[in-house]
C-alpha cells in the first residue's frame, strides 16, 4: 500500500526518507526543499511549486533497481506526454529534458551491508516553476513554462508512483 | 621448561612454561607473560582467560563492496572506531548512489581505496581489527 507523507518545507525528502526508514512505498512528499540533491550532492533547486518526493522502495536486489532507476524516467517521460502531450528526452539512466533543459530528475540510493539493506528513490520534477536564477535558466525548465498552465502535483506524483510500483512487481518476479 | 600447544575454541595456542619456583609460575600464551604466585593463583588464572578473549575478536575484518563502481566519498580514517551499521563509504554505480555501511564494529586499521577509485565487486574497502 502506497502512503503519503506529505510535508511542507524539508531538506531533502531523501535525507529523510533514509533517516526515518519505514515501510516500503512509504512517500516523503514536500512542497519545498532547502538542501535538495542530484548525484554527487549536486544540488538540486528545489522551490515551492515543484514537485519533490521519494519512494521508500521494498528490499531489491542492486541489478533490479538499476532496472528500476531507468524505467522510473520511462514512467515520467509517459506520464508528462499522456498528461500534456509534451515529448522529453531521457537522458539515460536518471535524467528528463525539454528542448535540451533540464525538467527532471531521478536518484536511486541504496544501503549496502553485503546486500541491499535499504533503498530509496528521490524524484525532482519542474512541474510549477515560473522563474529560475540565472546561472540555471539557460539550463533549466518547468512544465509550467513549457505548457503555460498550473500542473496538479499530487496528480502527476501518484501516476508515477503507481507506474513505479507496476514496473518493479514485472521486473522482480 | 615445557612447551605445549593447546586448541580451545578452534583456536591453536603456544603456551611455555617459563620460570617454576615454589612460589611463582611464568607462563607464555602466544607472546604474551603470564606470572602466577601462588596465593593470588586464582585471581591470576581469571585474568588469563579476561585476556585472551578480545584476542578472538581482534580477528580480521573486511568491508568489501557487492558491486563494481567509482569511490565518491570516504566518512572514515585509519584509527577511527566505527559502530555496526555506521555508514563508511559512497559508492557511486550504475547511477546509483550507494552507501556501504560496516557489518561490525572496530577499528580501522587500513583503507585500500581513495576517492575516484574504481572499484570491482567483491573488492575489500577498508580492513577493520
Amino acid at each position: 500500500m502506497i502512503k503519503i507523507k506529505r510535508l511542507k518545507k524539508v531538506s531533502s525528502t531523501s535525507a529523510l526518507a533514509k533517516k526515518e526508514k519505514g515501510e516500503p512505498w512509504t512517500v516523503i512528499w514536500a512542497e519545498e526543499q532547502s538542501a535538495g540533491y542530484g548525484r554527487k550532492k549536486d544540488y538540486w533547486f528545489s522551490p515551492k511549486g515543484g514537485l519533490y518526493f521519494s519512494i521508500i522502495l521494498p528490499k531489491s536486489n542492486i541489478d533490479d533497481l538499476q532496472t528500476l532507476t531507468i524505467l522510473a524516467a520511462f514512467i515520467m517521460a509517459k506520464t508528462i506526454k499522456e498528461n500534456f502531450s509534451l515529448e522529453c528526452f531521457i537522458k539515460l539512466p536518471n535524467d528528463l529534458y525539454v528542448k535540451q533543459k533540464k525538467i527532471a530528475g531521478i536518484l536511486t540510493e541504496n544501503v549496502l551491508m553485503g546486500d541491499v539493506k535499504f533503498s530509496v528513490m528521490g524524484i525532482g520534477l519542474n512541474t510549477n516553476i515560473d522563474k529560475f536564477p540565472k546561472d540555471l535558466e539557460k539550463t533549466a525548465t518547468s512544465l509550467k513554462i513549457e505548457l503555460n498552465k498550473k500542473i496538479d502535483n499530487e496528480k502527476i506524483m501518484k501516476e508515477i508512483i503507481n507506474g513505479i510500483k507496476k514496473q518493479l512487481k514485472t521486473i522482480s518476479e | 621448561m615445557i612447551k605445549l600447544k593447546l586448541k580451545i575454541n578452534k583456536k591453536d595456542y603456544e603456551v611455555e612454561i617459563l620460570k617454576e619456583n615454589i612460589n611463582q609460575i611464568k607462563v607464555k600464551v602466544d607472546d604474551k607473560d603470564f606470572v602466577f604466585e601462588k596465593q593470588k593463583q586464582k585471581k591470576e588464572q581469571i585474568s588469563v582467560a579476561k585476556s585472551s578473549i578480545p584476542k578472538r575478536d581482534f580477528s580480521k575484518k573486511e568491508i568489501k563492496t557487492p558491486i563494481t563502481g567509482e569511490i565518491s566519498e570516504i566518512f572514515v580514517k585509519v584509527g577511527d572506531f566505527v559502530k555496526k551499521n555506521q555508514k563508511l563509504i559512497i559508492l557511486s554505480a550504475m547511477k546509483m548512489e550507494n552507501e556501504i555501511i560496516s557489518n561490525s564494529e572496530g577499528k580501522v586499521k587500513k583503507i585500500l581505496v581513495t576517492k575516484n577509485q574504481k572499484v570491482s565487486g567483491n573488492d575489500t574497502l577498508i580492513i577493520l581489527e
